[in-house]
């Protein structure tokens, strides 16, 4: 985890990532953490890779761009 | 066991990159860029990097085709382009001389691309002549 | 050196030897073997950069019992085989090197930087610490125009003398998709940079055979010295330590009976 955040950094898409062990009887933690991310991920802004951003000269016309917002940008993994 | 590596050029498009060829025992295995060609110095495109998969591969022709009775039959060169010839001749005289297309290529030398359109356009008596690099 | 290698192949102490030839002016890779041992007057060092290490391993593939002879040109092929030890890629006791360090594959400094590389992308021959001077914005829209570059090639990864993988997974179709270019950037190369964690060795090959100048150097340069500083792992310099590494104090745990 610390490997790909320090690696995010070096990218420039620092702190977008985050793990958080969560039991799936602490459900109050779980709605804390989650609202918690949210607001840190909409503060840093939209994820530089969504939507047509991914060629610095414009629009590539790959579809793929969608897809990978899902990938990255605003994660956080929870064991229950 | 006999590993010997071969320079030799790339035959994709007209750049030429300089390759290695990896041979063991005869045989071609692997592909590597020639540090020290001038063209490329130790840069490969990805077809370059993969020549030895097309050159053992078991599609490739090995004799002129020809195709009779709906499945291609083996021939020899010489009854192929007389096939090939009557076959353009039957074609002019039902659909015209603009029914046929010729393609030239960046691997043949600038005198066989020349000869290649006026071969288009004197005998077949078309101007449609393109090239491969824009497909 | 040349007497040295032509002894080792009469006695057998090495059944063949790769080193470097002149042919026609290209100094490339040759195997040297008893059969044709008058070669062995041609054996040459120049400024030749290819991974004779890579090539030992194909050979080791199909006939492990062989004693391969290396020649050590440059720094890099020493980490080279430790890595491969350590990665039981190659035995230790069927090679033998022989050093003659002509060339080092330190960076080359300064680099020559074109002025719009200069503006929008990143050099060659920058460091890490470099980059960190740039904030978050600037970082990603320098690295993403290097990236936007690649032509997917995988000329970086078919040359790296580490890489051994028979299904990479830059190839796995869910992860990259055939036909498209440019490939999905930067997740491409995130992947190619987390595979080499531990592995790298800082031969510089794969930035050398890159066509689109990438400067992958600089990149996992960067995964190293996180792997360094994270998991203490130094990369390449022993031959004996385990690939992986354990974080924390080891536990031992005493067998006691169960009933006491």
């Amino acid at each position: 985890m610390r490997f790909i955040q320090d690696l995010f950094k070096f990218m420039g898409l620092e702190g977008r990532l985050h793990l958080a062990w969560i039991s799936s009887a602490e459900a109050q933690k779980f709605t804390q953490v989650v609202t918690e991310f949210t607001e840190k991920i909409r503060k840093l802004g939209p994820n530089p890779l969504s939507g047509k951003n991914i060629h610095p000269f414009g629009d590539t016309g790959n579809s793929r761009a969608g897809k990978l917002e899902s990938i990255q940008g605003g994660q956080d993994a929870s064991a229950g | 066991m006999d590993y010997k590596f071969v320079p030799s050029v790339c035959p994709y498009c007209g750049t030429g990159c300089g390759v290695l060829f990896e041979v063991i025992d005869g045989k071609l295995v692997g592909t590597l860029p020639n540090k020290t060609h001038p063209v490329n110095e130790g840069k490969l495109c990805i077809k370059g990097w993969n020549m030895h998969e097309y050159i053992n591969s078991f599609m490739r022709l090995k004799q002129p085709l020809v195709k009779a009775f709906g499945r291609f039959m083996k021939t020899e060169w010489d009854e192929a382009i007389r096939i090939t010839a009557d076959r353009f001749k039957e074609i002019i005289e039902k659909h015209g001389p603009d029914s046929i297309g010729v393609l030239v290529s960046a691997k043949i030398t600038n005198e066989e691309n020349y000869l290649a359109q006026k071969f288009a356009r004197a005998v077949i008596g078309t101007n449609n002549v393109d090239h491969c690099a824009r497909l | 050196m040349q007497a040295q290698v032509e002894q080792w192949l009469k006695e057998g102490k090495v059944d063949i030897f790769i080193g470097y030839k002149n042919i026609d002016g290209h100094v490339l890779p040759h195997f040297f073997t008893k059969e044709n041992i008058d070669e062995v007057k041609d054996l040459v060092v120049g400024q030749a950069h290819y991974s004779l290490e890579k090539v030992a391993t194909k050979v080791a593939v199909d006939h492990p019992d062989m004693k391969i002879g290396i020649l050590l040109a440059r720094d890099c092929n020493q980490r080279a085989l430790h890595v491969l030890y350590v990665w039981n890629q190659l035995n230790p006791n069927h090679i033998q090197t022989m050093e003659a360090f002509e060339a080092s594959s330190d960076l080359e400094q300064p680099e020559v930087t074109a002025p719009y590389k200069q503006k929008m992308g990143l050099g060659k021959s920058m460091l890490p610490k470099d980059v960190e001077a740039f904030d978050q914005a600037e970082r990603f829209s320098r690295w993403m125009y290097e990236f936007s570059k690649c032509i997917k090639c995988y000329g970086c990864r078919n040359i790296c003398p580490v890489c051994f993988c028979k299904e990479c997974s830059l190839e796995h179709k869910d992860l990259v998709r055939a036909g498209n270019l440019p490939p999905e950037i930067p997740i491409f190369h995130l992947v190619r940079a987390v595979h080499m964690a531990g592995r790298c060795i800082d031969c510089g090959l794969c930035e050398e055979a890159c066509p689109a100048d990438i400067p992958l150097r600089l990149l996992y340069r960067k995964v190293d010295e996180i792997v360094q500083d994270v998991f203490d792992y130094k990369t390449g310099t022993n031959p004996d330590q385990s690939p992986f590494s354990v974080l924390g104090e080891k536990v031992v745990l005493e067998p006691t009976p169960i009933n006491e």
